[in-house]
């Protein structure tokens, strides 16, 4: 189903998606919200992985195996995240990330 | 120029992915932004079926939509209190100036158009056949699942996954926990006390249950 997209067409729109998900995490006052950016740069890159997949190497598996994994560490961050803000928030009622400073000097 | 079927859906699908992303980042309600981030997931998952990626598109909506936007959701009705937020905080415009500068660059770099710097080109390179090749087959699929059980290919990686979530399923459970109400008490007890001990030796001290303090600490 590749019939006349470019394969940079892809990269851009991954680019984007990146960018946005990386003004989410930088710009965000919510740890919830930085976290929802930070998924968001995670499926850029697996757009990245499977777009070369599938336009310079479609018989090797090797990026569909990359992919594969960023799907089990992005499940595991996205778990252990939301429990360490759930966390937080019992014991100061914030997540806002510019709050949570126990660990200052 | 006409576009042919793939790529109006390509088009329209990046639409849906990069609108929803961008609500996403600025929605000041927080449920709302999760709801979005489904959107941008099902988009995504469009971008896989556009790549001949079928068995990704079933894994992006079971994983992503089906368990971490769920676990998203989740989060922020348990934070009901905060569920609004500002749209930004104090750096935002550098944040937004930041993430725009990288995407132009990305841009250039990735795109057709060649950026010419002291007579140096950057930017367009060949990327192989411009259509791409041949569809292939769906073994592809059987191959990464023999793949991943093959200890020539990613056998130990596959389980090191394995075990990733099994140490993230676990150490959420622990971190997220309800603690009980006794054992916070004793905490705060045992905080009070480092407190007052370290500002000057009172009296007060010797009243504390040590021994609770000590089991307490221990279940943790």
């Amino acid at each position: 189903m590749l019939n006349g997209i470019p394969l940079f067409w892809y990269l851009i729109v991954s680019a984007a998606l990146f960018c946005i998900g990386l003004y989410g995490v930088m710009a965000r006052k919510n740890t919830i919200a930085m976290l929802m950016g930070v998924e968001l740069m995670l499926n850029a890159v697996n757009i990245n992985l499977i777009a070369f997949w599938r336009y310079v190497t479609p018989k090797s598996t090797a990026g569909l195996a990359f992919a594969a994994f960023i799907f089990v560490v992005a499940a595991a961050e996205a778990a252990v995240g939301l429990g360490l803000i759930i966390s937080v928030y019992r014991n100061t009622r914030s997540v806002d990330p510019e709050k949570i400073d126990s660990l200052k000097l | 120029m006409i576009l042919t079927i793939q790529q109006i859906l390509f088009i329209v699908i990046a639409l849906v992915v990069l609108i929803s992303a961008v609500l996403v980042v600025t929605t000041r309600n927080l449920f709302h932004a999760a709801l979005f981030l489904v959107v941008s997931f099902f988009g995504v998952a469009g971008f896989y079926v556009l790549l001949d990626a079928g068995f990704f598109a079933a894994v992006q909506v079971m994983i992503y939509i089906g368990a971490i936007s769920i676990l998203f959701i989740f989060a922020v009705m348990l934070t009901r209190d905060v569920i609004t937020s500002a749209r930004g905080n104090s750096q935002w415009i550098a944040a937004a100036v930041v993430a725009a500068a990288i995407f132009i660059i990305a841009a250039i770099l990735l795109g057709p158009a060649a950026l010419i710097i002291r007579g140096r080109e950057f930017g367009n390179v060949q990327w192989s056949d411009p259509n791409g090749p041949a569809a292939t087959s769906a073994t592809v699929i059987g191959d990464l699942g023999r793949g991943l059980v093959s200890f020539n290919q990613y056998a130990v990686p596959f389980l090191l996954g394995a075990v990733l979530l099994l140490v993230a399923m676990v150490g959420a459970i622990w971190v997220a926990r309800e603690r009980r109400s006794r054992d916070m008490a004793a905490e705060r007890a045992a905080a009070a006390a480092d407190d007052i001990g370290s500002d000057t030796d009172q009296p007060v001290q010797e009243e504390l249950p040590l021994p609770d303090n000590s089991m307490a600490t221990e279940k943790h």
